[in-house]
């Protein structure tokens, strides 16, 4: 079943100019199929991942080891555990804006083109998410990255979107030539390209170009994540973007690009050569300034999605964090625990950003502000809106019958271990983000503005998402300790461990 | 302040590039010989196996189509994602009459 994750949403672009013809309602019927369809593989890929363990995929033969030799003369997809669970979620909140899309963007033009470039962007990112060839996770990273370019754009009308565009466009151009001027460095100096056989060569002979290449792969992928030295596209793009936009970019793209490929690299291409010690500070590092300038700008914001762009790149820090330590404490019990709660607040941060900034679409489209101060009292008016409002913002705080309370003490509990004055930032960035978001629920429940009078719920295509995030949200929170013993410890572990996933496409050799 | 720093960062990363663009510390250019079979093994095997395994005499279009023919398909995909893109962008603005 695995190609199929990349032909369908592949067939559904190309097609999607040929279905526009057919008119509007064929265009959207044909990405709601599409979409779905995909969910279903990503379904299987990951079940059969999860029962059976590495999935190695050969394009074009039936081994990629070549005639006669040792090393790998074709491009392979590698699908260990942590990429089989981000393929679903991307699946999901594809097809979950998707739907929602239908209604939200009824005022626009060139719907054809937008969801032409949506699923061009899933597809970018299943191929990050499957990949186990290092050239081949470049071209799957630029299409991600110039379909979001031209996502974050779309409303050409408006000069934010010009502008956030422009501003996103030049720093990420130059963010991946940085990446592809980190794989050319290593083909140069190892001769392959092949995840796997480069982990190997690099274990083998770790030199000077190699640690070059490292910097320059992670300082491009830092500003793909939205890191703090290099957040400022972020803060920009998603108020821009249009709303169902911004969910995907800050439930997805900012992970499957950045902190994803960072997590790939170290563990399964350097795990072997590199002092994973001094790189996993590093992170930490990083980490501690994200968590602490991206959740306190965001208690001093007056802008709702901006809001929401700022308490991302401080929820991004919490996931390097648990990255950092899971690299500084490798092998042992505490960067297993780290790890593995850096996955799950992954897999948790995607569904809530992605419901909270559904949410905000439907205030905005609504209302036509994103003023929060003449956002009172809309709870009256919006009751089902307001009310996921809540739920999501008590998720992303880590209120306990919530997704986001396991996956926040998974990483509490490893950094107080690790470093107590890690644990203390930390919390910090957790109290600044309390406050952030108290202050929009209670914006939302205060005494209703003129202003807000006339809002109304809206209709049902926008409603049916953001309750199947909620549904999504509090149902994983019911069960965190299962899931987490399940899947996100499994996934960690199979991330730690380099040998298998070389030996995977190497077959022992 | 900002403009200095980044400067000086430019000028460090040259720095640590023209350290890695040197044989003795970094990358071999023009490698032969035995260097050849241990830098560039795979390209040795594109060469000696290409003809016969895909069937066409040129050895960079068996690479690009063949071997490394997914690699192909995506840059196919980031032309027509600009091209989307750019589509998108340049379209008529919408006006106020027409929803």
């Amino acid at each position: 079943m695995i190609p199929y994750l990349i032909i369908i949403p592949l067939l559904g672009a190309f097609a999607m100019p040929l279905m526009g013809l057919a008119g509007r309602k064929a265009g959207e019927l044909w990405a709601v199929i599409v979409t779905l369809l995909t969910f279903g593989v990503s379904i299987d890929v990951f079940n059969t991942v999860w029962k059976k363990g590495i999935l190695v995929y050969t394009l074009g033969a039936k081994s990629p080891i070549g005639k006669g030799v040792d090393f790998p003369v074709r491009i392979v997809w590698e699908v260990d555990l942590l990429g089989a669970l981000l393929a679903l979620v991307v699946a999901f909140v594809t097809l979950v804006v998707v739907v929602y899309s239908i209604e939200y963007m009824k005022h626009d033009t060139g719907l054809e083109k937008y969801y032409t470039l949506v699923m061009l962007l899933e597809v970018g990112m299943l191929g990050i998410a499957m990949t186990g060839d290092l050239f081949n996770f470049y071209v799957f990273f630029e299409i991600t990255g110039i379909a979001s370019y031209a996502l974050v754009a779309f409303r050409n009308d408006t000069w934010e979107g010009i502008e956030a565009g422009i501003k996103y466009m030049f720093a990420g151009s130059l963010a991946s030539s940085l990446v592809l001027l980190g794989v050319v460095l290593l083909y140069g100096q190892y001769g392959t390209l092949t995840m796997a056989y480069l982990s190997k060569m690099i274990t083998g002979n770790p030199t000077f170009t190699s640690r070059v290449a490292l910097g320059l792969l992670i300082g491009g992928l830092l500003f793909k994540s939205g890191a703090v030295p290099v957040h400022m596209w972020l803060a920009d793009a998603h108020p821009a973007a249009p709303s169902s936009i911004s969910a995907m970019l800050s439930g997805l793209v900012i992970k499957l690009g950045g902190v994803y490929a960072i997590t790939r690299l170290a563990f399964s291409v350097f795990g072997g050569g590199t002092n994973l010690r001094t790189l996993g500070w590093v992170v930490i590092l990083f980490a501690c300034a994200t968590l602490i300038v991206g959740n306190a700008m965001a208690v001093v914001q007056t802008d709702m999605k901006r809001l929401l762009a700022y308490s991302s790149v401080g929820q991004i820090g919490y996931i390097l964090l648990g990255v950092g330590i899971g690299l500084a404490a490798y092998g042992s019990e505490v960067g297993n625990v780290a790890l593995a709660g850096a996955i799950y607040h992954t897999v948790n941060h995607a569904l809530i950003k992605a419901l909270l900034f559904l949410i905000a679409g439907a205030v905005i489209h609504n209302l036509g502000t994103r003023n929060l101060n003449e956002l009172s009292g809309i709870a009256r008016r919006m009751p089902i809106t307001s009310f996921a409002f809540l739920v999501g913002a008590m998720a992303i705080i880590g209120v306990p019958p919530m997704n986001g309370f396991a996956s926040k003490w998974l990483i509490y509990e490893s950094s107080a271990l690790f470093n107590p004055l890690v644990g203390v930032i930390a919390i910090i960035g957790t109290a600044f983000s309390f406050a952030a978001y108290i202050r929009v629920v209670f914006t939302f429940l205060g005494r209703p503005c003129e202003r807000v009078m006339q809002a109304q719920e809206p209709g049902k295509a926008m409603l049916l998402p953001m309750l199947i995030l909620v549904a999504a949200i509090v149902l994983t929170g019911l069960f965190p300790w299962i899931i987490s013993d399940r899947v996100m410890l499994p996934a960690a572990k199979m991330l730690e461990n380099t040998g298998n996933y070389v030996s995977a496409v190497l077959g022992g050799a | 302040m900002n403009r200095t720093f980044g400067g000086l960062a430019l000028l460090f990363l040259l720095g640590v590039l023209l350290a890695v663009a040197n044989p003795s510390t970094g990358i071999k250019f023009g490698p032969g010989g035995d260097e050849w079979m241990k830098y560039r093994y795979t390209d040795q095997y594109y060469i000696d196996h290409g003809p016969e395994e895909t069937g066409g005499a040129n050895v960079v279009t068996d690479i690009v189509f063949d071997y490394r023919g997914y690699d192909t398909l995506g840059e196919a995909t980031v032309l027509f994602t600009a091209i989307a893109g750019a589509v998108a962008l340049l379209r008529p603005w919408r006006r106020d009459g027409d929803e």
